[in-house]
């Protein structure tokens, strides 16, 4: 029988644990100002998936189980306890007792049951669908009684009831008129007056000012309780402010009108805000290197440059690799992070901890310009410029999204250090919705320089991202069989390290799968920027995480000075 | 004269309806659609085909207009993707914002530029040279720079919000002072130009010289038999100062925080909400119409030999 | 008087812009990657102990890059290089210690060069484009102004249509069906254009009511009775009228089409990276909140524009009341 560890821990959260050993004082009361930069679209968390809907789901939703974003460990939150089946497969929950919506209602295995049709019956398109998902089939969810659930997954999945923390549990009494009406999908809509919006979590809508707001009040009827007894949240209001510019976002966290932003601190704004902080004005930490970094792809798609003479080099692995060892990446962290970077080489980061494996690949131009010399290019005239067989030279553009300081920067650096090697680099910076529909709709494109980020830490939950079939496997999605034979033997890997229960046996899949990932290099990476995060100083007993929203992925236990 | 402003607005009937359909169409044809933001690049074909069903942009473009235009004769203009609701409902709040934003710069633009242009266009020496130089250094001034300069010095001094739209009316006005500078010092510039050539043409013309003679005092050549006339320029963009300002507000709009017509279709744009940019393209149309409307008849009064009224009597 | 000082600074900008390859110690792409947002350095010719030198420069030693704080070596002296290389004056030691007059941007760029780069793109677009929406709107406009009637309400409509219409998705719609990489040329001529064509309306609705004005005059209808033609009675004496009106119409749409060329590189309609253009390099500084008091350099192009602007206005634009009026009092 298999137990989550987790289980074990007591109530207490490990943000309390924080203010114990630092021994301020943690009190109830007082309210605290947050601001984000665009509207949610929507209250409805199974609809929009935006930073705004997120945060909203946030503050008064709560989960199954919760990943701790300091430790990412599972942590049991609505569900107590929970135990496995011999093969893994079937898990059983038993539900904390005595829990109620805002809105006074029990909470029941049903509710749990009917989250999961909702979601469900949303179809591919709704943003937790895919989440809640494994290899595309679909949960079995069952009420055994009033507060016992029991979850069957279609595969073994060694990350288990991880996956639970994607999905805030709705109430079935509010809505479950609207599911049998196939109307989910309108449901929680930005009109919807608050007194109609119930949840399990810390906070409660109060008013919703478009354009402009939203204020959220400390639910009441709120499940946790801090280690000492004393009713969570701790705070009284939270006002989340819409503020569209970064600019005047900062200028209103250091006159202290704002207390908490939910987004990093870009590195040129570094500056203005550590000297604010010398000044005591604003806290600013340091989180260390992030989990994402951007990186570069070409079209892999077989055909893609059917009837252009670059075809012969423009889909070779060593045309990459040699990108990757032209760039050094100690310029490229000056310059586009300021230096407050660490050089990554795959898709994992340093910060993940327990499953990175990195080869680091040195700065050495020369093996660059072997390795294209080995797939035909070499300089033929003189003119310091590589050239292919028939004399063309050795040129591709690349593709970047405007506006984003610091895509634009990477670009101009890897223009800069491939012209030195010869290779001639045209970049064109598109709109947003513009480049993406060339790489993710069309594929018309040689080369990306772009975000793709991971969800959750762990390798499983971004099947789709490794295997060949996935829609995340961005350079060539959505195959129908492997393309490659190094594709075809990631596919393998990563199955078994989904399915397999011992973690190192996982860890030892999940390295081979980067080591191929390294050989082949379909996507090259340079840096990783570190996070940096400010607060104003009446914000306490907050624990930092790395993903968004840094400071309040907790809001329970977030409390200000008095 | 009734006749002439039933045409006018007949015309301007016409004018938001061709706006809101180039709009629409041209929304369709660009590049991306809402699905590319609103799903990750990495969601599934099927997950994109249906979202695309659901919001009716599988449509081909002419059936999608022709039910848009039927549903806007019944006064339903559609519903924002971006934020879920009826663009019917977004609208009129936002517009109004603008509206209080535009007409206080447009108040304090006309207020402080004419005079500041009849005295510079009346007169030679250091006065009108002072007005001149601050006028052009206004103008030169990117509007994006200006909005954040004014920014950073409420922030500075604190004695403005530093953004933001306030709560009450006396807050609101506090927090208005900010965004209605950013657009009405350069607005204000630009008319204080444009009145002191004006103003200086009308200067030299004869009946001036021919009162001057007289002996009518200066000042009142200046301010009373001279400005009427030199009004003309100024009344003959000021339909189109309106109009722009209520749709090239945004760039202040984003900067101080204030949620109006501008940031709205700013955010429509970027993303290809189709029937949200078509509403505030048509809005944006109606303020422009009414504003050349106003601009048309002020031209009118101010030089009553060249009013239409003159045209139908002849 | 004024005016003449005005042509003189436009003149004197011109030459600049033309000659900037041989004036402007880098070219524009040159970056510096220890030297991001650097203070400008300042051509001495004393140095600390009072003795003279030939011009030279301290050079600047970068003393936190994440803060972007830069110290002076005042124990370096790096003398300038004058007429090497093509250029008229450049450091001798460009490598560690670049002659930077107006500082670097957030590349490591020289500000002074592509200041000086930048007015060919800028002035060039900014006057071709002022001059296409003077003859686009000045034709317009008195069609609309002379003929009257439904020609004027169709033609003012239109342009009303054009001032409306979100300009923005049509560069978005052009961008998607030109190819990726543009030739310069090209996007110059396309960005003209489309600014002819956007700024043309403002000048239209200002010259039809003068038009219209000085139609009804005696000495239009004098005109008219003596046998003048159309053709002649408009630029005879209908369109000179206009001239004041045009003129600062220009000077107030010359800066905004500098601005505007920023805001179509949004849409990707842009002059790509590393070719300067003011809007662009003032859209860059404005992005970082520093830039008022940390980097001001970083707005020198502002001030170039204002330099351009008013000299282009005392040209064009009469200083206050005619010289008869003023006697008179």
């Amino acid at each position: 029988m298999l137990t989550a560890a987790a289980a074990c821990r007591s109530g207490q959260s490990s943000a309390s644990k924080t203010a114990a050993l630092t021994n301020i004082v943690v009190r109830s009361g007082g309210s605290l100002i947050a601001s984000i930069r665009t509207e949610p679209g929507s209250f409805n968390r199974y609809v929009h998936r935006d930073a705004g809907a997120d945060l909203v789901s946030i503050l008064t939703h709560a989960k199954l189980v919760r990943i701790n974003k300091a430790t990412q460990l599972v942590e049991p939150w609505l569900a107590d306890s929970w135990s496995a089946s011999e093969d893994g497969r079937a898990f059983t929950l038993k539900l904390h007792p005595g829990v109620t919506f805002s809105d006074g209602q029990p909470l029941t295995a049903d509710d749990v049951v009917f989250s999961f049709q909702a979601v469900y019956a949303l179809g591919p398109e709704g943003p937790l669908g895919d989440a809640l998902q494994v290899e595309g089939r679909r949960l079995e969810v069952a009420a055994v009684d009033a507060s016992t659930v029991s979850i069957v997954f279609p595969v073994t999945y060694a990350p288990g009831v991880r996956i639970l923390d994607n999905l805030p549990i709705y109430p079935k009494h509010r809505l479950e008129a609207a599911l049998r009406a196939g109307k989910i999908h309108d449901a929680w809509g930005l009109s919807t007056p608050p007194s109609e919006l119930a949840g399990l979590g810390p906070f409660v809508l109060a008013d919703y000012v478009p354009g402009q707001r939203l204020v959220f009040d400390r639910n009441p009827r709120y499940f946790r309780k801090a280690a000492d007894g004393t009713a969570l949240p701790y705070l009284d209001r939270m006002t989340v402010e819409i503020t569209p510019d970064p600019n005047t976002e900062l200028l209103r966290l250091e006159a202290g009108q704002i207390d908490a932003m939910t987004i990093e601190v870009a590195p040129e704004s570094y500056a203005a805000v550590k000297r604010a902080a010398d000044a005591g004005k604003v806290k600013l930490a340091d989180l260390g290197v992030g989990y994402n970094a951007d990186t570069l792809w070409f079209n892999l798609k077989p055909g893609a440059f059917a009837g252009d003479p670059r075809a012969a080099w423009l889909q070779r692995d060593e045309l990459r690799k040699a990108i990757s060892l032209a760039v050094d990446r100690k310029i490229f962290a000056d310059t586009v992070f300021l230096g407050a970077a660490e050089p990554v080489y795959g898709p994992e980061t340093p910060a993940n901890k327990q499953w990175y494996w990195g080869r680091p690949t040195a700065h050495d131009p020369a093996a660059a310009r072997q390795l294209l010399a080995s797939i035909g290019l070499t300089d033929r005239n003189g003119d310091g410029m590589l050239e292919d067989a028939g004399g063309r030279p050795a040129r591709f553009t690349l593709l970047t999204q405007k506006g984003r300081p610091n895509l634009e920067r990477s670009v101009a650096v890897i223009r800069d250090e491939l012209k030195k090697i010869g290779v001639t680099v045209d970049v064109v910076t598109l709109e947003g919705l513009a480049l993406i529909e060339r790489f993710a709709r069309t594929r018309q494109y040689e080369a990306v320089y772009f975000t793709v980020s991971k969800t959750d830490t762990d390798p499983a939950v971004n099947l789709d991202f490794w295997a060949s079939y996935g829609g995340a496997h961005i350079w060539n999605f959505a195959q129908k069989t492997p393309a490659t034979e190094w594709e075809r033997r990631i596919d393998e890997l990563i199955v078994r390290q989904i399915a397999a229960p011992d973690p190192a046996e996982r860890k030892r899949l999940y390295d081979q799968i980067q080591e191929i990932f390294a050989d082949h290099l379909p996507m090259v990476y340079f840096a990783a920027p570190r996070i940096f995060v400010a607060s104003s100083v009446r914000m306490i007993n907050v624990t930092p995480a790395l993903l968004r929203p840094q400071l309040l992925w907790a809001p329970e236990a977030v409390a200000v000075v008095h | 004269m009734s006749r002439y402003i039933v045409r006018r607005l007949a015309f301007a009937a016409l004018l938001v309806i061709v706006v809101s359909s180039a709009s629409m169409i041209l929304a369709r044809l660009a590049p991306g659609d809402y699905v590319d933001l609103s799903l990750p690049p990495e969601a599934s074909a099927e997950a994109k085909a249906q979202a695309r069903a659901r919001l009716g942009l599988d449509r081909s473009i002419g059936a999608q207009y022709l039910e848009w235009l039927g549903a806007a004769i019944r006064l339903d203009f559609g519903r924002s993707f971006l934020y879920d609701r009826p663009v019917r409902e977004l609208i009129p709040g936002r517009a109004a914002n603008t509206a209080v934003l535009a007409l206080t710069a447009l108040a304090v633009a006309t207020l402080v530029g004419l005079p500041l242009g009849v005295v510079s266009g009346s007169r030679r020496g250091p006065l009108s040279g002072t007005i001149r130089f601050i006028s052009l250094v206004l103008l030169s001034m990117p509007p994006l720079l200006t909005s954040l300069f004014l920014v950073f010095v409420a922030a500075r001094t604190g004695w403005f919000p530093i953004g933001g739209i306030g709560e009450s009316v006396l807050d609101r006005l506090h927090h208005l002072v900010v965004p209605a500078m950013a657009i009405g010092l350069p607005l204000a510039a630009v008319l204080e130009r444009l009145q002191a050539q004006a103003m200086g043409e009308v200067i030299g013309a004869p009946f001036v010289l021919a009162a001057l003679a007289r002996g009518v005092t200066r000042s009142r050549v200046v301010w009373h038999s001279a400005l009427k006339p030199s009004l003309r320029h100024v009344a003959a963009v000021y339909g189109l100062i309106v109009g722009s300002l209520l749709s090239g507000s945004f760039v202040v709009e984003v900067i101080t925080a204030w949620p109006g017509l501008g940031s709205l279709m700013l955010d429509a744009l970027r993303a290809r909400d189709i029937y949200l940019v078509t509403g505030c393209a048509g809005t944006g149309a109606l303020f422009l119409a009414c504003g050349t409307l106003f601009s048309d008849l002020a031209l009118g009064v101010v030089d009553p030999r060249a009013s239409e009224r003159v045209q139908e009597a002849a | 008087m004024s005016s003449r000082i005005g042509a003189a600074v436009l003149g004197i900008a011109i030459a600049t812009a033309v000659a900037a390859p041989f004036l402007a110690p880098h070219a524009p792409g040159d970056h510096a990657d220890r030297l991001l947002n650097a203070p400008p350095t300042v051509p001495h010719l004393r140095d600390d102990s009072g003795a003279w030198h030939a011009p030279f420069i301290y050079p600047w030693q970068l003393v936190n890059q994440l803060e972007q704080r830069y110290e002076q070596d005042r124990s370096k002296r790096v003398p300038l290089a004058w007429l090497s290389n093509g250029r008229l004056v450049a450091s001798s030691d460009d490598a560690q210690a670049p002659l930077m007059l107006l500082g670097a941007d957030s590349f490591g760029r020289d500000v002074f060069s592509r200041v000086l780069f930048g007015a060919r793109l800028s002035l060039g677009l900014a006057a071709v484009a002022a001059l296409g929406a003077m003859l686009l709107g000045s034709a317009i406009g008195a069609a609309a102004g002379y003929i009257g009637g439904v020609w004027d309400d169709v033609l003012m409509r239109t342009t009303d249509f054009v001032m409306v219409l979100p300009a923005i998705y049509v560069a978005l719609a052009l961008r998607a069906v030109l190819p990726l990489v543009l030739p310069p040329r090209t996007l110059f001529a396309m960005l003209a254009g489309i600014f002819a064509v956007v700024g043309a309306p403002f000048i239209a609705r200002g010259v039809r009511a003068i038009v219209r004005f000085e139609r009804r005059l005696d000495y239009a209808s004098a005109a008219e009775a003596l046998g003048a033609s159309d053709a002649r009675l408009l630029t005879r004496h209908l369109l000179p009228a206009t001239r004041g009106f045009v003129v600062v119409q220009i000077t107030l749409l010359v800066p905004a089409f500098i601005v505007a060329e920023a805001t179509l590189s949004y849409v990707g309609l842009g002059f790509p990276d590393p070719i300067a253009s003011w809007g662009t390099m003032l859209h860059d500084a404005s992005s970082n909140l520093r830039v008022f008091a940390d980097f001001p350099w970083l707005l020198s192009p502002a001030v170039a524009m204002f330099l351009v602007v008013f000299s282009l206005n005392l040209v064009l634009q009469q200083a206050g009341a005619p010289v008869v009026y003023n006697e008179r009092s």
